[in-house]
Formats: C-alpha cells, structure tokens, sequence
C-alpha cells in the first residue's frame, strides 16, 4: 500500500458536474481529490480487505439474530421498545437488504481493524462506483497510470445485479432530505443504477412523503410500497410519521433490522461473541468514567465521525464537536489511522448483498474521518 | 488466459448524464387509444368481449369512491354536476391503495359515511380491451415488460351544462361519445382524493443541519 503523486486529468472538475458530481469540493476545500492515489498489492485487497469483509459481514448478520429476541441488548442499542416487535418482525420475514459499508484502518499490512459499520445510509457511494472507475479508466488511456492496473470496485455491477434480482415493489421510490446535495446525489446514481435493472423509479424529497390513515404516499396520494430512504432508522423512529413505520405497507430499503447493525453498540456485541478476532477491536459500553490512554468514545449514533472524543497512546485528546450528543456512548481501543505524508488514511469497505464490493479511501489532516475528509482514489497493481 | 477483474465491467449512467438523459414524461409523451362507455352492456356491444368489459367496469366502479371529487355540501357538489347527481362518499379504509388498474383492488368500500359528496359515476374509461374483430380500433402496443395499458380503468363523470362530455375524476374532457378516444396517459391519471398528512419525517434533518444524513 503506498501513496503515489499523480496529475490530475485537465478539466475534471467540468466533467464531474457534466455527470452530476455536484459537490467535488466542499466549502472550497477539495473533497475528490485526483492529484495522488492509493497502491495495492492484489494479495493485499483479497486477502486484507475482501476476505475480512465477507467474513465481519456474515458475524455481524449472525449477531442480528442475537439481538431481535434480547431485550437487554436492544435496551443497550437504545432502540425504542415500541419498535422492538417491528425490528424483530422485519429481521424474521427475512426483509431483503442492499448495501453497507464497514471502515477499517489498515497500513497495508496485518489485519485491518473494524472501526464501524455503516449499515443504513452510507454515502460516497457514487465517487466510489462511478466517478473512481471512470478515473482509472482515463487515466489508463491517457498513460498516467501503469497498464495492467486495476481497481477493487465491482459496486455499480453488484449494485445493478441486486436492482434486478431484489424483487422490490414497484414503482420503487428514492427518498432523500431535501436540502442536502450530496445525498441527491447518492441517491440519484441509486436510481440511475436500478433504472438500467429495469426497476419503475421515483423521486420524493423526504419531506414531502404523506400519510394517509397510516399509509406512506406520494405527492399525488398514490401509496409508496418500496421506498429506499437514504435518512437514518434512528431518526425516522422518532419523528412525527414513527407510527406510521408500523402501519404502512411498505418495503423499506434498507429494511428496519438494519437499524442494530448501523448502531455502533454493535461493536461492542461483536467483540462479546468473538473476542480476539484479528479483525476486531476491544470495545464496550461506556460507563461514563474517563478515557485510558489509546482509546476513543463514541456516541452509538452518530454520522461522519461527530461527537468523537479520542485518547492517543501518548495521552494526547483529540475531540470532535457535532450534533449526534444523544445517545449512549461506547468505548473502543484505537487502532490509530495510518498516516502517509501528512495524511491519515481511512478504508471504506463495500458490501453490496453479502459480497464485497470494493473500496474507498478517505483522507484527513487529522485522526477523525469526518464528512469533509478527501476521496482519494486507488489501483490495484502487482 | 483470461485475467479477472477487481472493478465493474461498466459503468453507464442514463439519468444522471443529461446529454443521454431519458424523456421522463411531458411533451414527449405518446398518445395511446382507449375507450369509453356509458354501461358495460354498451361497451360490449362496441365488439368488445363482454367478460372484459365487466371488469373494466367492476374496477372503474371501485376506483370511483377513492378519486371522485369531494364536496362539503350535496349543494355544492349539485352546482356542478347537476339536481339529483350526487351521493354521499364513504369513509376510505385504511390502506386502501388506488387501483391503477388491477383487478384485485375491487374489494367493497366502507358504507361509512364520510360527510362529503361525490358526483355519481356516468361512465367508464377502459384503457386497454383486446378487441373480438378489431371494429372499435387496434388494441393498444404493449410494452413486455408490464403487459398493462398506461391508463387504468376509471370511473367518468359529466357536468351539468355539458351533459354530453365524459370527464375524468379530475374534470378532464375524454370523449363525447361512447368508442374509442385518443389521450394523453399522464393527462388521466387517476388521483386520490383523500387529503395527506406530510411533513412526517425530515424533523431531524432539520434540527441537525448537517450538509449529508448518510455517512
């Protein structure tokens, strides 16, 4: 695994928004970022990072089935008991899901170390499946990158697959908060995607989903029987249509079991059941007592590394402000981001169904992934 | 030897790429030919198979409590469609999705009255027919894929200073005499006319203030 300088194609900015890649910079700070990229052995993409993901994957589905039944520990993941019988209901009908993706720190060699998952609205979806591969493909061409490399990033093949073979209800409707840009454009590519499975697609803002005697419908009444919400199961459950989530006939991807595996209590779950996994960090339920050198907190609900509060082995604090103060808490020892130059490097893992599906890499200035980080993109070459 | 590849075969878009975008709905929409009748009887006598039109019928008749236009007063419902042509709208069940055309959704309605009014149903539009002779126009192309007309069966109605015209739920004119008639399907896409509660989920969103809600 190295970090390699590379020139940057002339004029991928136009092209980006020509292919509704809106928000390559974010506050004036470049967010796809093509001037370097990330190496990989093949060995160590299929043997550090592919492998442990179907394997952290199929632990963490087996958890599920652990926890639907187990008031105690859906009392530690803070779900509300209204939905518990929902949750459980959803996990046994077998309620199809689509994608996730865990985040690992690894420096090329070792296990990789599961950070969290993020199993029910993650993004970077369409820089990873699209605009990374279109990278390479150019690249390729224009003789900025060796012949022969490859990219680990089946994820608009395995996305398209799943669009056809996932039986969804149609139309199938696409739902996102109205005035965030990147999750338009997450899910429009999501939609781009199930367009060419063949899917009837629709677009609603969130915000404008109705209800009619606890039906979910569209803007013209119409019943929604499949809706994929990129808005997350915590809130959702306790917002004014909650109720409405236990009445509707709707298909939601992803489905309402996804809500414990997005839920950062799970990790805590997975080091009980498999302790001394390589794959796994010690983790806990925080008790509310200061942090130990070489360990973080996080809140078990949070998104794009807000809330974070991080303890080096040289006992030095890193914190992260954010909105996500309301919830429970885990601890779990840090395995510290690699750093190459003056970057610390984070690997997004693809899971589209239960196969791995490819990478992402993410780059800050500092310890904390965050909403803001760099994507950079990468190749496999031997 | 063949080498296996890490990354996707393809990676297409046709949405999001304007320049290949698809035409979603609007003026490049195509007419398509559909029929309407006063009765079922008479539908039929239009060389149509009986049987097709009873459940063309059978589900106009079910969509009409759902999209038939509601008044607060049987007064005000009269002053449009004429002394003697309203009927009280029930209560709509739960659930109750809107026949877009599937035969399943002829279930009864709930004689519960709603307090409103509705015109009574003076037609019916069936949007696909497979023709006994082909007298009454050629049926309809369909795409493979759903095997369905693009216009559901629905209920028509007539006003009271135009006796003569057949008009959707939603007061756009069809035809003005029973037969075959030529529209627009987005123009006759029936919609229901129970009010919405909205604005259910978002709150969270909007309290937060972060620039994604995914992660």
């Amino acid at each position: 695994m190295k970090r390699i300088n590379s020139n940057p194609r002339p004029g991928w900015k136009a092209f980006a928004e020509s292919v509704g890649f809106n928000f390559h910079t974010f506050d004036g700070e470049p967010y796809w970022d093509e001037t370097a990229y990330y190496q990989f052995s093949l060995e160590q993409i299929e043997q550090d990072l592919e492998q442990p993901t179907e394997e952290l994957h199929q632990m963490a589905l087996d958890l599920v089935d652990d926890i639907v039944s187990d008031e105690q520990k859906l009392q530690q993941l803070a779900i509300p008991p209204r939905f518990w019988d929902a949750v459980l209901a959803s996990w046994r009908a077998k309620e199809p899901y689509l994608y996730g993706r865990m985040d690992f720190s690894y420096n090329g060699s070792g296990p990789a170390k599961l950070l969290e998952l993020n199993y029910d609205t993650p993004t970077s979806l369409y820089e990873t499946g699209f605009f990374q591969w279109v990278w390479l493909e150019d690249q390729l061409m224009r003789g900025e990158l060796p012949q022969g490399a490859d990219q680990f990033n089946s994820l608009q093949d395995k996305l398209q697959q799943a669009f056809g073979e996932l039986n969804l209800a149609q139309p199938f409707y696409f739902a996102s908060v109205t005035e965030s840009i990147e999750d338009k454009g997450t899910v429009d590519y999501l939609m781009d995607i199930a367009l060419q499975a063949g899917l009837n697609c629709r677009y609603i803002q969130l915000e404008q989903l109705g209800d009619i005697d606890g039906q979910l419908v569209d803007l013209d009444g119409f019943p929604v029987h499949g809706l994929f919400k990129l808005y997350p199961w915590e809130f959702m459950l306790q917002e004014d249509f909650a109720g409405t989530i236990l009445t509707s006939q709707t298909q939601f991807i992803e489905p309402l079991w996804k809500c414990l595996l997005s839920n950062k209590g799970i990790l805590p779950l997975l080091w009980q059941k498999y302790q001394g996994h390589p794959n796994l960090l010690p983790a806990f339920f925080d008790d509310g007592s200061s942090l130990q050198n070489g360990w973080l907190r996080k809140p078990l609900l949070s998104r794009e590394g807000a809330n974070i509060e991080l303890l080096t082995a040289e006992g030095k604090t890193f914190k992260q402000d954010g909105p996500y103060n309301d919830s429970g808490y885990i601890r779990q020892q840090l395995a510290p981001l690699p750093k190459f130059g003056d970057s610390y490097t984070l690997i997004g893992s693809w899971v589209v169904g239960d196969s791995a599906a490819g990478i992402c890499i993410r780059e800050d200035n500092s310890l904390i992934t965050k909403d803001s980080s760099r994507f950079i993109p990468h190749i496999i070459l031997d | 030897m063949s080498k296996t590849f890490k990354r996707s075969k393809t990676a297409r878009l046709i949405m999001m790429v304007p320049a290949a975008g698809m035409v979603l709905a609007g003026c490049g929409e195509k007419p398509v030919e559909v029929q309407v009748f006063n009765t079922p009887d008479e539908c039929a006598a239009y060389y149509n198979p009986p049987a097709e039109c009873k459940a063309a019928f059978a589900e106009a008749k079910a969509l009409h409590p759902q999209v038939a236009p509601r008044y607060a007063s049987k007064q005000e419902c009269e002053t449009d469609f004429g002394s003697g042509q309203c009927e009280t709208a029930p209560v709509l069940a739960a659930n109750n999705s809107v026949a877009t055309g599937s035969s399943e959704q002829s279930q009864p309605q709930s004689q519960q009255s709603s307090g409103f009014f509705m015109p009574m149903m003076m037609g019916f539009m069936a949007g696909q027919m497979l023709n006994r002779g082909g007298m009454a126009g050629t049926p309809q192309q369909q795409s493979a894929a759903t095997n369905r007309s693009p216009v559901a069966n629905q209920p028509l109605y007539k006003s009271r200073d135009d006796r003569g015209t057949f008009r959707t739920a939603t007061n756009t004119p069809v035809a003005s005499q029973p037969g075959a008639t030529s529209i627009r399907p987005s123009a006759v896409q029936p919609k229901p006319a129970t009010m919405a509660r909205r604005g259910g989920f978002g709150a969270q969103a909007a309290k937060r203030n972060v620039g994604s809600y995914g992660g």
